[in-house]
């Protein structure tokens, strides 16, 4: 009897000291990484933090297919106050939120001057720096190159001038399947940026200091551009329907002349299974006539998560993603817009991505989206709207006045 | 002695559930009633304010809740009565005498089983106005594409149709248990009498069907009232805001937009709203008794 116990409790221990030995010897970090920005390529970067931090593990947690989704989990585990996730990926319209709430770990006494300004900007709440960069983004026109060489036609630099590269090139080739233009009518986050891009090239602006600037006309006159679209063909009649990542499949299946997108969609537009490889241009986005040229920022930061119980060491890793090594890797491997400005000239990411050399200028005259803690609704108030008047359903002017009266509700 | 003994084992054999059924029902549920009077969002960076009836007051001028909570209503008193009829019509179908009853009763499972977020999926993708079959079929009988979720209506109606496709088969197999219990000897009977098939059915089969139907009828408009999945695949809610529910709105305010108060004051209506349904089938089926 008494052995038995013994040799029962002899096990248990047995048990306890190989459950607690690598307990002591290993940090396990788990970093929850955007499914659509290529975690494979992280991985490689894992690899090599791991080499060289011998006694840290760090796996990678990915889920949701779009930034609302991401997003959406990320609420749930974050407002259960859950520890499992040590590093989170965030997009650049999250961090405000993400402090607000309390969500993530500020970085104390970090030096942003390194990087470019709107993420220095973008990542500093209330004086804090709350996130690191990961990657640039904004929005760019994606032009067939080798239609509008074949019609001697140069990239739009206005919206007017888009239209009529359309009729003239849609009259020549009489492709019933050939679209103009194609960009986000669906609810998704990609709408706010539909709306904002013919808003902001009028100069206006949407929320400054927190406090609600909308401009009613300016608002009318881009629900109208978008909604002229559709009317006169230049986009499809279901562009209600199109999401961020329909746009790039038809412009990849070589179904549309021009297509408002992000960077994501160069890598593929050049990949096996394009149909365009070779004939894509990349250029600035139109102005309204008489505007100026205007563009979303885009872009995903690092954020360590205020319940991680590893918090230096999730911020040496997050300092680790963030260097300019891991943007250059990153640039090079992934086609991810770097987040350093001189990397737009580096010899090395020019190779593997000739069209950044043009692309800095673009990320750095790009304009955030509103900064509050209540993006959320924002978003939603936009973005339904443009939906609902793209569908038809509202008209531009109503939609307007619906934009005023919810953001003024939100932002008070 | 005996008698108090008897009624302890009582209460001690009905204490897990009830222990159980608290923790998991009771206590969310008044919880959510108590946050309802609090003024609490997780983006505001406050802590939370107790601020009595002031988010109900808000939903009063919230037109969005008026919209998604109609939007509800109408799914429900479309849906229900919808998948009702198409629902005793299959189960009649496969309680008739023929040999193969298997894959017939195998295919009324199929819907039942299907998550309903995969038969969002699904009926998306059919009345996609590009790529969908329900137009390709319009087309092959020369009817011009309809774009469904470009309209308000067609969406809705499209939504409809999934529904009521979606829970048909769950009417339909509690129907065909209900059928299964009739004897045969009372149709024998009427066979004799000379009732002919419509009065037998109306007679006999109907009356003796009608405590199943209830209780399927008060499943199905309790789970038609929390309707979220099917729109939320298929339209989100689009275009603007015309195909959104209750439920939908309910999600977006707590998951998305963080703010628990007013999440928690539209679940207690949605609560409330379930509770007197239920209150008035318990009732049909208290008076039958």
């Amino acid at each position: 009897m008494n052995e038995k116990i013994s040799t029962a409790a002899l096990a248990l221990f047995a048990g306890m000291a190989a459950i607690a030995q690598p307990a002591f010897a290993d940090t396990e970090l788990k970093v929850y990484i955007s499914s659509q920005h290529q975690p494979q390529v992280w991985r490689q970067i894992l690899d090599k933090y791991e080499a060289a931090n011998p006694g840290t593990k760090v796996s990678i947690e990915t889920g949701g297919n779009t930034s609302e989704a991401q997003a959406q989990y990320l609420n749930t585990i974050m407002s259960a106050k859950d520890s499992s996730l040590d590093v989170l990926i965030l997009d650049v319209i999250r961090p405000a939120q993400f402090a607000a709430a309390g969500w993530t770990s500020p970085f104390a006494g970090k030096d942003m001057s390194v990087y470019l300004p709107a993420y220095a900007e973008a990542n500093t709440v209330d004086g804090k720096v709350v996130a690191l960069p990961a990657f640039a983004d904004s929005m760019f026109l994606y032009y067939r190159k080798d239609l509008l060489e074949k019609h001697g036609i140069q990239p739009p630099k206005t919206w007017d001038e888009l239209t009529a590269a359309v009729k003239k090139i849609n009259g020549a080739e009489n492709n019933p399947e050939l679209q103009g233009l194609s960009f986000q009518g669906k609810a998704i986050e990609g709408a706010v940026c539909t709306f904002l891009l013919p808003y902001w090239s009028q100069g206006k602006s949407l929320v400054n200091n927190g406090k609600l600037t909308f401009d009613k006309d300016a608002a009318v006159k881009s629900l109208k551009l978008w909604k002229g679209f559709v009317d006169n063909g230049v986009a499809k009649k279901n562009i209600a329907e199109v999401a961020t990542d329909d746009t790039r499949k038809e412009f990849q299946a070589g179904n549309a002349i021009f297509a408002v997108n992000w960077s994501y969609a160069w890598a593929q537009s050049q990949g096996k299974e394009s149909a365009v490889a070779g004939k894509v241009g990349v250029a600035r986005l139109p102005a309204i006539a008489g505007g100026e040229q205007a563009t979303c920022l885009g872009g995903w930061e690092w954020g360590v998560s205020a319940y991680s119980t590893h918090q230096d060491e999730a911020k040496k890793l997050v300092e680790y993603l963030s260097s300019k090594d891991s943007s250059k890797f990153m640039a090079v491997n992934g086609s991810l817009l770097p987040t350093y400005p001189d990397l737009y000239k580096d010899a090395d990411v020019l190779k593997a991505a000739p069209w950044f050399a043009d692309a800095l200028q673009v990320v750095e005259t790009a304009k955030p989206r509103p900064v509050t803690p209540r993006y959320n609704e924002v978003s939603e108030t936009v973005r339904t709207t443009v939906n609902a008047v793209l569908a038809g359903v509202m008209t531009p002017e109503d939609g307007a006045a619906q934009i005023e009266a919810r953001l003024k509700r939100i932002l008070r | 002695m005996l008698d108090l003994s008897d009624r302890a084992l009582a209460v001690l054999l009905l204490a897990p559930a009830a222990i159980l059924l608290s923790l998991i029902i009771v206590y969310p549920v008044l919880r959510l009633l108590y946050t309802s009077f609090f003024s609490l969002s997780l983006t505001s960076g406050l802590p939370a304010e107790f601020v009595g009836l002031e988010n109900y007051q808000l939903m009063i001028e919230d037109p969005v809740f008026w919209e998604t909570t109609w939007n509800t209503v109408l799914i429900t008193l479309i849906t229900v009565p919808g998948a009702l009829f198409v629902g005793l019509g299959l189960a009649l179908l496969a309680n008739l005498p023929f040999g193969m009853q298997w894959p017939v009763r195998l295919s009324l499972l199929i819907p039942w089983a299907l998550p309903l977020s995969f038969a969002g999926l699904i009926f998306a993708w059919f009345f996609h106005s590009e790529y969908g079959v329900v137009n390709d079929v319009l087309a092959r009988f020369g009817f011009p594409g309809v774009i469904w979720f470009n309209s308000p209506n067609l969406a809705f109606a499209a939504i409809c149709l999934t529904i009521v496709w979606k829970t048909s088969s769950f009417m339909a197999l509690i129907i065909l248990a209900g059928l299964q219990t009739i004897p045969r000897s009372l149709y024998e009977a009427a066979d004799v009498d000379g009732a002919g098939r419509i009065r037998q059915f109306f007679e006999i089969t109907l009356p003796l069907l009608k405590p199943a139907i209830v209780v399927a009828l008060i499943f199905r408009t309790i789970t038609a009232l929390q309707t979220f999945d099917i729109p939320f695949m298929m339209t989100g809610g689009g275009p603007g805001t015309s195909t959104a529910t209750l439920a939908m709105y309910i999600h977006q305010n707590t998951v998305s937009f963080l703010d628990l108060g007013y999440g928690s004051a539209l679940a207690v209506v949605m609560f409330a709203l379930s509770m007197c349904v239920t209150a008035v089938y318990l009732r049909i089926i208290r008076t039958k008794e």
